[in-house]
């Protein structure tokens, strides 16, 4: 039986490809749109506006602490009662853009105000201007602590993805649920889907954690 | 030097500057001027708003009420560009704050070749030579955690001369460093003041003072409480608090 099974698997390999280039397709477009954004946001919000900084965290907060499954609702079934119609993939796009950009400017936030105040005071006593300062001296010393748990980030958001296919978009997680139908064995299916995210994911996994080595190592030679 | 009867000349007038954090008046009245070219040693006890004094003059902390004039533009005032004043203001802080991530080189050019605008190999040419000039020609490629604090001030100082400031504000600059690197440092202050640079310098480096400052001006509690020639400061102090502290930072 389990034979059988696993030929009628080995059929359903083109749709489990397909999903798995949704889900690395979906991935790649929020997590690039969602790092742009995120750094953005993280920069305005550690600026000088009170009230541009306060509606970012009131909203990194309100993200945060909704279930991302109800964003994605809200987003592709609610919009439309307003007029705006978006196919799933759009829906998906904006749904995890916005999830990713709200953990990143937290990270972002965290980079840029570990950096020390003598660091600016320094920039500005030269004349900077404030966007000077950010780019030539508060973003590189930020980045050493915002890369590690960015891409740390990145794995969580890919796996987040797979709630997309609530909407109907056909990705790694559909597919499962369309070829357990086929094949009804719930635990081979799943733990096929489970590799095929573990594939996208590991070499990240990997990643972070030479930039968390290298970082630490780095940070013992640099006295500020 | 001179004082005509009319207008200042001074290139930073403090008229009756006052400034609280929260409930503590930090600076008191403060009136002080000071001419171009001149060089004025601050000192006073810990805490008696020194540091915060030469902070005022390019805006790193910002005054509660009295004028502050600074090389003719008066600040808060809102026709004042603070950020192109502060390109004619050099600022060498005690802990350096040099950028980690930057080599000695780049450093000193950053200011230049964004603030300025000049043509990067201008920069480096001019950086290359300002480094030759501390004594640091062999440590242009560096990055400041592979130098000494002497050296690293040095860099500090290379930085601030890149922008070929009417002004540099020196705060407490050997305060973080070995004893054995002080003097690097210091010679590199009197070079820089010998060739005419208006000063404002916080340190209790009194053989510093007496070499190139043309007045002290002894602080405390927030309140300029005596201003006279290193000469007079030293060896005729004239109030108890002067003579209290002179005998305390004099005594080894």
């Amino acid at each position: 039986m389990i034979w059988q099974q696993l030929q009628s698997l080995a059929g359903s390999y083109p749709l489990a490809l397909r999903g798995l280039g949704m889900t690395v397709v979906l991935s790649l477009i929020s997590l690039v749109l969602g790092t742009l954004l995120g750094f953005g946001l993280g920069i305005l919000r550690t600026g000088g506006n009170r009230l541009i900084s306060g509606l970012i965290g009131a909203w990194v907060d309100l993200i945060r602490g909704t279930p991302f499954l109800v964003q994605i609702f809200l987003i592709f079934f609610i919009l439309p009662e307003f007029g705006i119609e978006l196919d799933a993939f759009t829906a998906g796009i904006i749904a995890l853009t916005n999830l990713a950009a709200c953990f990143i400017c937290e990270i972002v936030v965290a980079g840029i105000r570990s950096v020390p105040t003598g660091q600016v005071e320094a920039a500005l006593a030269s004349g900077l201007s404030r966007w000077q300062r950010m780019r030539q001296v508060v973003l590189p010393q930020a980045m050493r602590i915002v890369l590690p748990p960015l891409v740390g980030q990145y794995v969580l958001l890919i796996k987040d993805s797979s709630v997309v296919s609530a909407i109907g978009l056909t990705d790694l997680t559909r597919v499962g649920w369309l070829v357990v139908q086929r094949v009804p064995n719930g635990l081979l299916v799943f733990f096929l889907v489970g590799v095929g995210y573990f594939i996208v994911c590991y070499p990240l996994i990997m990643l972070a954690r030479r930039l968390e080595r290298r970082m630490g190592a780095a940070h013992g030679e640099v006295q500020l | 030097m001179t004082k005509t009867g009319m207008t200042k000349t001074g290139m930073i007038d403090f008229r009756g500057v006052n400034k609280w954090f929260g409930s503590l008046n930090v600076l008191k009245d403060i009136t002080l001027s000071v001419e171009p070219k001149e060089v004025v040693v601050v000192c006073g006890p810990s805490g008696s708003g020194k540091s915060t004094l030469i902070r005022c003059v390019n805006g790193l902390e910002a005054i509660k009420d009295g004028d502050l004039v600074v090389d003719g533009q008066r600040l808060g005032d809102p026709a004042t560009n603070m950020t192109q004043l502060r390109t004619e203001i050099g600022f060498v802080f005690q802990s350096f704050n040099l950028y980690p991530h930057k080599t000695a080189l780049e450093n000193v050019t950053l200011a230049p070749i964004h603030v300025r605008k000049i043509p990067r190999a201008e920069a480096e040419k001019a950086g290359r030579e300002l480094l030759a000039k501390v004594g640091l020609a062999d440590k242009v490629n560096a990055y400041p955690a592979q130098l000494s604090g002497g050296q690293q001030q040095r860099v500090a100082i290379a930085r601030c001369l890149g922008m070929r400031p009417k002004i540099m504000l020196f705060d407490e600059p050997t305060s973080a460093l070995d004893p054995e690197m002080i003097s690097e440092v210091l010679d590199v202050m009197v070079a820089v003041a010998e060739e005419g640079m208006t000063m404002m310098v916080v340190t209790h480096e009194m053989g510093f003072a007496r070499k190139v400052a043309q007045r002290v001006v002894f602080m405390d509690a927030g309140a300029i409480v005596e201003s006279g020639t290193p000469e007079e400061f030293f060896s005729h102090p004239k109030t108890d608090r002067s003579r209290a502290f002179l005998s305390k930072i004099l005594r080894h």
